[in-house]
């Protein structure tokens, strides 16, 4: 649904409402208090409801006592009516009663009681969205539009959305308020002793998401008691442009003398909420233990008031995530993560080809791990549906990684589609100069309140002077007002040329960042990596144009945070800038740096010693490998901890050679000299050029040891055993995998890729090992842990042979596919995850459906992917009806698709009952299967 | 009312802790040699778990009344079905029902895991399910303790998915515990808790004199007895 794009509905801002009256008019514009009622649900239960009663269905069969009351509330000085309609979803009501009729009932029971105003009550569906519960983003929007469009035409004059504490849910409410009803909405969450929602949201967080939706009072509500919320609705007072409600509860409850008492007495609790309005809070009411007598004192509190306290609010650019808020102050800077973009990555290509979203969380999460405060997400590729693929990756990015996204894309539709489900308040990029551009973004930034990046672009191009690039950039901060949108969220990108091509328009690009900052008073991002587009050593160019950018006073560099030139150049700024207070930060992170001649010293001093401790010519060998190694990583800026004790690789990568190069110009002048013999004996299938790996090492301190010893290196090379018995890398990388230590068997695996070939390295070493492992956890001997570690090994030495083989272009090790999905009511996922683990370093492609699957999500994947084996898990007995469902409903359809089973409440008979046309007893048996069925 | 004991909700455990035997045994240990690598690893995920999960919990005593369709808690909406859950409450005036959860906070961690590495995302769930044990076990705690203040005794706890005491009663218990909006503790359409380290069970009070059945828990009534493999091993699923 892209209401905006599909011009459904109109952009809605938040004085875009109708307002009952001059008094709440008041309330709206922060001028004058407003006195909301106290619970409902403790005068329902003192009445004798039954504890899991739907409250809401008294609306219809005891209206006269919901009236009376909202009528004692009225009476003790409370002008709001809350609605008894907290949970009156269609989901919670199920075929008890519509939507419709409890709204009617509620809202003419408010009516009833005589209040100046009737609050529709909205509470949370009950339900977890996606993708940690099972609700969709839609269906929620569903579900609260239904109560929206009843309370607005049973005649209520506003909307409460209250309790929430998911920031999606909540965005879900807000945006069915907006669009489907012109009443004003209140929004209130409920945080715990933490002061975070059970999600992770904090009370900045929530302010800065709710306020840039555009609604008309936000606060809290339930959770804790006044004095435990006070300092909470401080955080929300001090940055909330909007009026701030604080309905609190009155402590938990106990039982004294048979009569329930909650633990704030209502004079203490009225003194706490005085020193709230005293802070700034307008609106107030009550929550769960409270009752009229409590409202009576609040009414005592506002009466000796007579306008909300006036507070002082921070303006400052904000954008959030539903956990992480970034807020710039100052010469403050914050790094977007520029990694999840498909554009020259063929791996993410991919995986956004085959929906493999783990991928790209794990870019995300790296990017998060590497110091980045935002991600940019891009799904640009022609291929695939961007629309929908943008919006898969802000839900699954959005649920494991806090950091606030940077919603990428050219096209309107596909920036609605992700902004809309996405938690926080988005930053999106870009909207630029052009008019029509312009017509088509800024709605959507200002109805689901984004910040928006401005590129200094139009119709005419890119500008070349700085004075043309600032006046787009001034007509889009202009534009972007007019729409609504503050210039706190107006970004402006003057745009990154190649110093190659357009060499004297980088001081402009310069000139015009700081033009921008001086002059508008808006915030910067800039894509910093295209400045060395075309030139070597190209890192060196970005940090020093990354610097000068921060100088002119650049505020979100666009960069790759797992860049150490990048890194190190931003954690200098923010100290020199004054963000790393006390340099903190910095002195932890640069406490033990070493300057790289420095690094490279030692490396070359570590390298000649293990040469000397070891005589024989192979250990040599793998000391000028070492030495190529720690060289070629250290040019490419990849720190090296010490020398590595043994040889890590010998195999020098192309690009490591290259870098190398880079590092030792006169390896040029050196090639000459290199003896030729040594290094080809040495690196018998490197893809670097003999030259290289000769150059470099002849240029390390213990050169002409590695030449003589090379040498010889050649002989012993011949000596090496026929694949029948192993030689000592083999061996040591069955040993790898069998003991599970992953971060040695990649590096093992290089070593015997280097002597034999991939194929080897699979048929001889891997494999093996993966059925010692298996024969171990059939006999008891390893236990899951074991075998998974192992597997883990197995995958690190699987992924170098990938590597290895996509490099030589030979055919993929993908076989299968196969499809996995735990059933239907069933969670457990341990044994499934096992088996995609090993199918997959078996070479199957797996399609892994996750556990609770619904059959018809079994059998799309088999249809979408021409699926002949299929594996379920189930390990409840519960769930193996479901197991048999599945089943039958496969072989019904595709009557060519095999199934196996396993979990640990089957059994072979069990599997035959079910249908299935395999059982397997655990991983190495499904491996079986599959390599049996597909002969590999 | 009536007698009806009022909600206690605990919003912090803070002496919840993961049984590192336990958490090992649930993913089959069985005395397999585990090298030091592994074991460290483990250690540093049990931390992190403990570390990670915001444990909650709630429950409420209610006194028993039997009615045709089965164990009526008064002063709710809940009516326990099935034989077992009646065998389990013969005899029991009054029953706890209560709700353990390791919060969202351990749920997304868990989820993280899961997409990082899958031996991690396995020994944070195992060392999960024991944590959560650990919170039921500290809940038992607090009803024992109430039971005994009113002279009554306490048998095990019986939770949904036991015997013949269905699933479908998990959305009505946590609505009866306020669940969702104390603790963030829901039912998906399948019935099953998220955050999935979460846990329901029911437990029964009788008077001191009552003869609380002595039967000790074992694999007899479950469903899984002829092929379960933690029962081979030794080491049932109750403590």
């Amino acid at each position: 649904m892209l209401p905006i794009t599909d011009g459904t509905v109109h952009t809605r801002l938040r004085n875009d409402v109708r307002i009952k009256d001059d008094r709440l008019r008041a309330v709206l514009d922060g001028t004058s208090f407003l006195l909301f009622d106290g619970a409902m649900g403790t005068m329902l239960q003192q009445r004798g409801l039954d504890a899991g009663e739907l409250p809401e269905l008294l609306c219809i069969t005891n209206p006269d006592e919901i009236t009376a009351i909202h009528r004692a509330y009225v009476e003790a000085g409370s002008l709001v009516a809350t609605t008894n309609t907290f949970g009156a979803n269609e989901l919670k009501l199920g075929n008890r009663a519509a939507v419709e009729d409890v709204f009617a009932h509620a809202v003419s029971c408010a009516r009833a009681s005589g209040a100046a105003y009737v609050a529709a009550d909205i509470g949370p569906t009950g339900a977890l969205l996606e993708p940690l519960g099972t609700l969709s983003f839609d269906r929620a929007y569903d579900l609260f539009a239904r109560e929206v469009k009843a309370a607005d035409a049973a005649g209520a004059d506003l909307f409460i959305i209250e309790t929430m504490t998911d920031l999606l849910e909540m965005k879900a409410a807000v945006l069915a308020a907006k669009e489907n009803s012109d009443l004003p909405i209140f929004a209130t969450m409920t945080f715990g002793e933490d002061g975070r929602t059970f999600l992770g949201t904090s009370p900045a967080v929530a302010v800065a998401a709710l306020d840039a939706l555009g609604v008309n009072a936000l606060g809290v509500n339930c959770s804790l008691g006044p004095d435990a919320l006070a300092p909470l609705v401080t955080e929300m007072l001090s940055v909330a442009t909007c009026p701030v409600i604080v309905q609190a509860n009155a402590g938990l409850p106990s039982i004294v003398d048979g009569r329930t008492v909650y633990s704030i007495d209502p004079q203490s609790y009225a003194q706490s909420i005085a020193r709230i309005v005293d802070a700034g809070a307008s609106i107030i009411g009550g929550c769960c233990g409270t009752d009229p007598t409590y409202i009576r004192l609040l009414a005592d509190v506002l009466e000796k008031r007579e306008t909300p306290a006036p507070r002082s609010i921070e303006q400052a650019p904000r954008l959030t995530s539903a956990q992480n808020l970034v807020e710039l102050h100052g010469r403050d800077i914050a790094v977007i993560g520029e990694r999840i973009n498909p554009t020259g990555k063929k791996k993410l290509k991919q995986a956004l080809r085959d929906k493999d979203y783990d991928y790209v969380i794990n870019m995300a999460l790296d990017q998060a791990e590497a110091g980045s405060d935002l991600l940019d997400v891009n799904a640009g590729l022609p291929e695939i549906d961007e629309g929908a693929t943008l919006i898969e990756l802000v839900k699954q990015i959005q649920s494991v990684c806090g950091l606030p996204l940077q919603i990428d894309s050219s096209d309107p539709a596909a920036v609605e589609g992700a902004v809309r489900h996405y938690a926080g308040k988005a930053l999106i990029n870009s909207v630029n100069g052009k008019a029509d551009n312009l017509a088509a973004v800024l709605p959507i930034a200002a109805h689901y309140g984004c910040a928006v990046v401005g590129l200094t672009l139009d119709e005419g191009g890119i500008p070349s002077t700085a004075e043309k690039r600032f006046a787009i950039a001034e007509r889009i901060v202009n534009e972007a007002n007019r729409y609504g949108i503050p210039r706190e969220d107006v970004y402006i990108d003057c745009l990154t040329m190649a110093a190659s091509t357009n060499q004297s328009e980088v001081i402009e690009i310069l000139r015009t960042l700081r033009m921008v900052k001086e002059h508008l008073g808006v915030r910067t991002v800039l894509g910093v990596s295209n400045i060395s587009f075309g030139l070597p050593a190209r890192e060196v160019v970005n940090s020093a144009f990354l610097a000068a950018a921060f100088a002119a006073g650049l505020d979100m560099p666009i960069l790759n945070p797992m860049n150490e030139r990048f890194a190190e150049t931003v954690a200098a700024w923010k100290l020199l800038c004054g963000q790393d207070e006390g340099a903190t930060a910095f002195v932890e992170n640069f406490s033990s740096y070493k300057p790289m001649t420095k690094r490279i010293e030692e490396t070359r001093a570590e390298a000649a010693r293990t040469a000397a401790a070891q005589a024989s010519a192979q250990a040599a060998a793998d000391v000028a490998a070492a030495a190529t190694n720690a060289a070629a990583l250290i040019a490419q800026g990849i720190p090296v901890g010490g020398a590595p004790k043994s040889a890590p690789s010998a195999v020098s990568s192309s690009l490591g050679a290259a870098a190398a190069r880079a590092f030792a110009p006169s390896a040029a002048s050196a090639q000459a000299t290199a003896p030729a013999a040594a290094a080809g004996a040495v690196f018998p299938v490197t893809n670097a050029s003999r030259g290289d790996v000769g150059a470099v090492a002849e240029n390390t301190d213990s050169a002409s040891d590695v030449s003589t010893n090379g040498a010889a290196a050649d002989s012993a090379a011949s000596d090496i055993p026929a694949s029948s018995t192993l030689d000592a890398a083999s061996t040591e990388l069955r040993e790898l995998v069998i003991s599970g230590r992953k971060g040695a068997a990649g590096e093992a695996t290089k070593r015997v890729i280097a002597a034999h070939d991939p194929l080897y390295a699979i048929n001889e070493c891997l494999i093996p090992a993966l059925d010692v492992v298996g024969d171990r956890f059939e006999a008891g001997t390893f236990f899951l842990p074991q075998l998974m570690a192992s597997a883990e090994a197995a995958k690190a030495g699987f992924d170098v042979v990938k590597s290895q083989l996509a490099s030589e272009g030979t055919t993929k090790a993908d076989k299968g596919p196969v499809a996995l999905a735990t059933v239907k009511g069933d969670i457990h996922d341990i044994g499934k995850n096992i088996v995609k683990m090993l199918l997959e370093n078996y070479g199957f492609k797996v399609y892994d459906l996750g556990r609770d699957v619904d059959p018809s999500a079994v059998l799309d994947c088999i249809r979408d992917h021409d699926v002949k084996l299929v594996g379920l898990s189930a390990l409840m007995t519960t769930t193996v009806h479901n197991m048999k469902v599945t089943i039958g409903l496969i072989h019904k359809e595709f009557p060519d698709t095999k199934v196996f089973v396993g979990g640990a409440v089957l059994n072979e008979e069990y599997a035959k009952m079910v249908g299935a046309d395999y059982y397997t007893k655990d991983a190495a048996a499904s491996a079986r299967v599959a390599t049996e069925l597909f002969g590999a | 009312m009536g007698p009806t004991e009022q909600l206690h909700i605990e919003r912090t455990v803070p002496d919840a802790r993961v049984d590192r035997a336990e958490a090992l045994r649930y993913i089959g240990y069985a005395g397999q040699q585990i090298d030091d690598v592994l074991s460290a690893r483990f250690d540093r995920v049990i931390e992190h778990c403990e570390q990670v999960a915001s444990p909650s919990y709630a429950y409420r005593i209610m006194p028993l009344e039997r009615t045709d369709e089965g164990m009526h808690l008064v002063g709710s909406t809940l009516t326990l079905t099935g034989s077992d859950i009646a065998r389990h409450l013969d005899g029991a005036s009054a029953c706890g029902v209560l709700v353990c959860t390791l919060g969202l906070s351990y749920e997304r961690e868990l989820q993280q895991l899961n997409r990082r590495n899958e031996l991690d995302g396995l020994l944070f769930g195992t060392a999960g399910s024991s944590l959560v044990e650990s919170v039921a076990d500290i809940c038992e705690t607090a009803i024992v303790a109430k039971a005994a203040a009113a002279g009554l005794r306490t048998n095990t706890r019986f939770s949904p998915g036991y015997g013949d005491l269905p699933l479908t009663l998990q959305p009505l218990i946590l609505d009866v515990l306020d669940a969702p909006r104390r603790l963030g503790v829901i039912a998906n359409d399948s019935n099953l808790l998220i955050p999935t380290k979460s846990t329901t069970a029911f437990i029964g009070l009788f008077d001191s004199d009552h003869l609380v059945s002595s039967v000790k828990q074992s694999c007899a009534q479950c469903p899984c007895k002829s092929h379960c493999t933690l029962r081979k091993q030794g080491t049932p699923c109750y403590r």
